[in-house]
């Protein structure tokens, strides 16, 4: 029997965090509820109080915590994000996923006993790239852009002492994650420094002739018919017009899910699987962190994945083994 | 308007033109011609050569960089060698490690995994390393960076904290498509129906991108391969003033398939104090007929909106 | 409301006992409710605090919430000093900045984060109307509070609520068997037709294949430049 891989699980309130511990995370990853992080949804993340309480609840149970100060702090205003990572130190978080490298420099200098991952919105896609962050600040994980193929992933670990983190449920990045600002041209708010890429705000859903129009600021991102699943407007999931022709020129409305490629995965050497949806409830979390522990478990002693059907649960109702296969390139 | 009575500041400090790397993927002989063009007749100080976005398109082009190199050097210019902007594996890398063994010229780093490559000498970085704030400014600074093009969708309170720090040249761009997004995927092949690996260079028929529109008619976006661009052109022709009251002196024209030396040209007279910003406007509105500017960035609204003159300009 | 809908009329109560339960209330005058929703109001506030308090950045924000099986809705002004819930007509005209439509058991077990809101909105059992950030903001807060809709809703009842809540549950069960057999009876019944569709969807499917293909093909022929090999 092999080692278990690591289950790093989405909570994007305390609930959450609490049905993350109890279907079985390994680790969970959260923010505070500000725009340092990459999940800055209304109503979502934790205040100071429940932050602490998060990680006493966690660790009381063996389960590890890693806070996400992921966005990248603004220029004249570094002040929340350098008392995010002071914050997530205090309360003894396991680890800070940072993305900026001027605040990996600070976290680095401020606080040198304290674990740094490096956030896919890094977008470090290359062993060098890796190895900056390994070298200047000390990274001890990096967190996969979800642009890799197996074979890509395989090579990075044969290179790098550093762990790596992958994706293997959720909601996929089609573009080189924190180096895409198509939601801020369309909206004016910065997925990087406001922590929130197709905002709410700026979601409008309208009747028009029977037919479903989503719009993300002024533009259209999709027209759904009377019985299509709707997915949340996300720009890089809409439907477009190019060529004379109608398609998700993006991305299809799916969903990542590598659960059968667990196997391939612990043989490239990774380390962590990670769960992606703080912005999903705890219903979410406890069923895909449920099924991923037993196909983590099962993979680990070498036995055939159990069944499960996540599909309910993922945009538009389909999946994709997303960018691990090149054929999705 | 008032801004056109006000007397024009003397410049503190020579302005100075960049004229970034060609993002589309034009024929050879028009790239090779088109810088032939820009070493002879056009008012930049700056030429970044090299590819950018898709590895694939480069075997076109290096049998002509040699001489682009030299003609933009007999003509005075200084090149800057651009490089990729999503380094993914050993052959994306080595076409920086190509670029950088020549040390006479200032590389321009556009992903982090080139800064590997040219530890302990000095670089530019391009708009699509990310460069927010101060901390990160001061790093960069530390491991050698010289001139920073800075991300386009900074708002003008972020632009002149950094001017304020920096002292590394800050560059901001002025003028063309904004560079949105870089994927893995080229979405040019799949809008042909076609995977990347077999994408018959489908995004050579359109010099300057191929127009995404929405479901309802409206202009959106350029895809150019892996990239997503803005379907307006970023213009900041009416900003120059208040860039180089915040101490930032250096601009990046991206080339568009329009007379580019005329674009440079309406640029420097302003910078110059030779033509009134609002004058400006309406020359590269007619240098690119169709295309409506954007410069909501700067003034931290939606980037694809035009504030101020852009907006009677409409 | 601001008149935007996303499907509005278009949602069909699905047949379930609360759809029977809907027909039963529609002769009950809405003062009666009044006052066990201001007190369940109470209880939640009491328990789940934090609710509002995630609520907090929106500012006083006004949701309808219509259970599409029963004869009222739900009006819920959401503030941080002085939340209140109450019903309503299904056609009384009010200033909400947001509405949530459904059926009355996707709506609590959406309070109840028994199901992912998401997965909801995906599948358009719910639907959404207005302002899309407020009822993202709701969906997070309860989401992240752990309601109980038979215990915060009996715990006014005090000494009762023990006994209560065992009705309630036993009347759950009764009402998930219901449902269960209920869709059997539906699936009998609509089976064929739907084998049908499924069938004229595969193969209109396979025909846009085709045509697309053929288009692709006449466009391949005709546009692309032809290119030296790398």
């Amino acid at each position: 029997m092999s080692k278990p891989l690591e289950l790093v699980c989405p909570a994007g309130t305390p609930t959450s965090l609490r049905a993350a511990v109890e279907a079985g995370a390994d680790t969970v990853y959260l923010g505070f509820r500000d725009s340092t992080n990459a999940r800055n949804f209304p109503g979502l993340n934790f205040n100071r109080r429940e932050l602490e309480d998060g990680i006493a609840h966690a660790h009381d149970r063996g389960v590890k915590v890693l806070v996400a100060v992921n966005t990248y702090p603004e220029a004249g205003d570094p002040g929340p994000w350098h008392r995010a990572v002071d914050d997530a130190a205090a309360f003894g978080a396991d680890a800070v996923i940072l993305a900026d490298i001027g605040l990996a420099d600070y976290a680095r200098r401020t606080h040198p006993g304290l674990r740094l991952h490096l956030s896919v919105q890094a977008s470090a896609s290359s062993a060098e790239s890796i190895a900056f962050y390994h070298r200047e600040f000390g990274i001890k994980r990096v967190v996969l852009p979800r642009v890799l193929t197996i074979a890509e992933i395989a090579a990075i670990n044969r290179t790098v002492p550093v762990e790596t983190e992958v994706f293997v449920f959720g909601a996929m990045g089609i573009m080189a994650e924190g180096r895409c600002v198509l939601s801020s041209y369309v909206t004016g708010q910065s997925p990087n420094t406001v922590g929130v890429c197709s905002p709410p705000s700026h979601v409008h859903y309208e009747e028009v002739g029977g037919r479903l129009v989503s719009k993300l600021g002024a533009f259209t991102i999709d027209v759904l018919e009377a019985e299509e699943p709707v997915g949340y407007p996300t720009l890089c999931k809409g439907r477009f017009v190019a060529c004379g022709r109608t398609s998700h020129l993006f991305e299809d409305p799916t969903s990542l899910n590598a659960i059968d490629m667990l196997p391939e995965l612990m043989d490239a050497g990774v380390t962590a699987l990670k769960i992606e949806g703080r912005q999903r409830g705890r219903a979410y979390v406890s069923r895909v962190v449920g099924v991923f522990r037993r196909a983590v478990d099962a993979a680990a002693r070498g036995e055939a994945l159990p069944p499960d059907d996540l599909r309910a649960l993922t945009e538009g109702q389909s999946e994709t083994a997303g960018a691990y296969r090149r054929t999705w390139h | 308007m008032a801004l056109t009575k006000k007397p024009r500041r003397k410049p503190k400090s020579n302005p100075q033109l960049t004229l970034g790397p060609v993002l589309f993927n034009w024929s050879a002989e028009k790239w090779r011609d088109f810088y032939f063009r820009i070493a002879d007749e056009a008012p930049v100080d700056t030429v970044c050569v090299g590819e950018v976005v898709c590895l694939k398109r480069w075997p076109f082009f290096e049998p002509f960089v040699a001489e682009v190199v030299e003609r933009l050097e007999s003509a005075g210019k200084e090149v800057v060698r651009s490089t990729l902007s999503l380094i993914m594996d050993a052959r994306d890398l080595d076409s920086v490690r190509a670029i950088s063994v020549d040390e006479s010229h200032f590389v321009e780093v556009n992903d982090v995994a080139a800064l590997t490559l040219l530890a302990g000498r000095p670089f530019a970085t391009g708009p699509m390393v990310n460069v927010y704030n101060e901390g990160t400014l001061d790093f960069l600074e530390r491991r050698g960076a010289k001139r920073i093009s800075l991300p386009v969708e900074l708002p003008r309170a972020s632009l002149a904290a950094l001017a304020r720090q920096s002292k590394a040249e800050l560059e901001v761009q002025v003028y063309g498509r904004l560079p949105l997004a870089i994927s893995v995927r080229c979405f040019h092949a799949r809008a042909h129906g076609l995977h990347k690996d077999g994408c018959q260079y489908v995004c050579g028929e359109d010099a300057d991108g191929m127009p995404l529109t929405t479901l309802d008619g409206t202009a959106f976006l350029r895809v150019n391969g892996t990239q997503a661009l803005s379907d307006t052109y970023g213009n900041l022709v009416c900003e120059l003033d208040e860039l180089r009251a915040m101490g930032i002196h250096r601009f990046r024209l991206s080339p568009q398939n329009v007379d580019m030396i005329a674009v440079a040209q309406a640029f420097r007279d302003v910078l110059a104090g030779s033509r009134e910003p609002e004058a400006a406007l309406g020359d590269l509105a007619r240098l690119a007929p169709g295309i409506s500017f954007s410069n909501g960035f700067f003034h931290g609204v939606e980037g694809v909106s035009g504030v101020g003159p852009l907006a009677s300009a409409e | 409301m601001n008149g935007r809908g996303a499907g509005r009329d278009r949602l069909v109560p699905p047949l379930s006992p609360v759809l029977f339960l809907g027909m039963a209330l529609r002769h009950v005058p809405l003062p009666v409710y009044q006052l066990p929703l201001a007190l369940a109001m109470r209880a939640v506030r009491r328990r789940h605090g934090s609710v509002f308090e995630r609520l907090g950045d929106l500012g006083e924000t006004v949701f309808v919430i219509d259970p599409v099986d029963l004869p009222f809705r739900f009006l819920l002004r959401a503030s941080a000093t002085n939340p209140s819930l109450r019903a309503i007509a299904k056609d009384e005209y009010v200033d909400a900045k947001a509405s949530v439509r459904g059926p009355l058991k996707s709506l609590i077990d959406l309070l109840e984060g028994r199901i992912d809101g998401d997965s909801l909105f995906f599948s358009r059992e719910l639907v959404m109307d207005g302002d899309t950030e407020a009822v993202v903001a709701l969906s997070n807060a309860v989401e992240g509070a752990e309601i109980d809709v038979a215990r915060d809703l009996l715990a006014p009842l005090g000494p009762l609520s023990g006994p209560a809540a065992r009705v309630v549950a036993r009347a759950r069960r009764t009402a998930r068997r219901i449902a269960a057999d209920l869709e059997t009876a539906r699936g009998a019944t609509i089976a064929p037709a739907m084998g049908r569709a499924e069938t004229l969807a595969a193969r209109l499917e396979a025909l846009d294949q085709r045509v697309s293909d053929m288009e692709r093909g006449g466009k391949r022929r005709g546009g692309v430049r032809n290119v030296k090999a790398p």
